[in-house]
């Protein structure tokens, strides 16, 4: 029934988003880089999905008896949503901007890849789920 | 969640490095002019142009909505608010055969230094350059969004 909303295909969906937005904030610091008093902005997701896979592993569970009851624990089937943080803690530049041009680069040729490889792993779940159907 | 927005995001700021440009050679092209403006019946030399930048926010309104759809905080690019002129002294220059010299034979020339002019330029290219390259990265993801499911 649930054939294309498993959990590996939701969690696939959230890092082409995460990708995606990571993009648009990359984009936007080397837009301002030489912008007076800008601060440069991040897209946090990995350690965020890192602590709430840790999380699901860990044995307290709250049990609810009553849908007004709060969260212990995990919650199933929630996902995690990327934060963008801006860092006002440095200055790099003489005009109290921090836009470090090389990092800006090198964390968009890193997404790019991130996201083509994300991008054949979905392909690859699709193919696989074809073949299924198609029975060969 | 919409890719063209970094297309945006990009071209905002290529826009702003374009002016940048074109400013720059405003000043290095009219390095030497000494009639600029006329006012109260005297010619005044060109004054040195600059460029502030500001980076792009949208009005309240669409950004409080955003943020009520809780759809992370992103900027929008950047853009130029104003073009503003160096106030700074004309140089004098002794040169009595010059048209517009004074009854000295000095002449007040453009507080133009093309020195600044060219650092400013290598600057505007550079960022003109990596914009370019943020852009072509944007493309090739979504070049790529379109072969989900092929």
């Amino acid at each position: 029934m649930n054939l294309l909303s498993g959990a590996s295909f939701e969690r696939l969906q959230g890092a082409i988003d995460t990708s995606n937005l990571r993009q648009k904030v990359i984009a936007n610091n080397i837009a301002n880089a030489d912008t007076p008093n800008f601060k440069r902005s991040d897209v946090s997701f990995e350690s965020m999905l890192e602590q709430e896979m840790d999380r699901n592993s860990s044995s307290l569970i709250g049990n609810r008896t009553d849908s007004r009851h709060f969260y212990i624990g995990p919650q199933s089937g929630s996902m995690v949503s990327p934060q963008v943080t801006t860092d006002e803690t440095t200055v790099y530049n003489n005009n109290l901007n921090n836009v470090d041009m090389d990092k800006e680069m090198s964390q968009l040729a890193q997404n790019q890849l991130k996201y083509n490889a994300l991008i054949q792993q979905l392909n690859h779940d699709i193919k696989m789920k074809r073949v299924v159907l198609e029975g060969r | 969640m919409n890719i063209s927005n970094s297309f945006n995001i990009s071209a905002s700021a290529l826009t702003a490095q374009r002016l940048r440009m074109d400013v720059v050679s405003s000043n290095i092209a009219n390095a030497e002019t000494t009639r600029g403006r006329y006012v109260d019946g005297k010619f005044e030399p060109y004054r040195r142009k600059m460029v502030v930048m500001q980076p792009y926010q949208e009005g309240s309104f669409a950004s409080a909505l955003q943020s009520e759809l809780g759809e992370p905080d992103v900027g929008k690019g950047v853009k130029i608010t104003q073009i503003k002129e160096d106030q700074a002294p004309f140089k004098q220059v002794y040169n009595p055969t010059h048209p517009d010299a004074d009854s000295n034979g000095y002449v007040s020339m453009p507080n133009v230094d093309v020195l600044k002019e060219m650092v400013d330029m290598i600057s505007a290219t550079r960022a003109y350059e990596s914009n370019v390259t943020a852009l072509n990265a944007s493309k090739s993801m979504f070049m790529k969004a379109l072969e989900i499911g092929k």
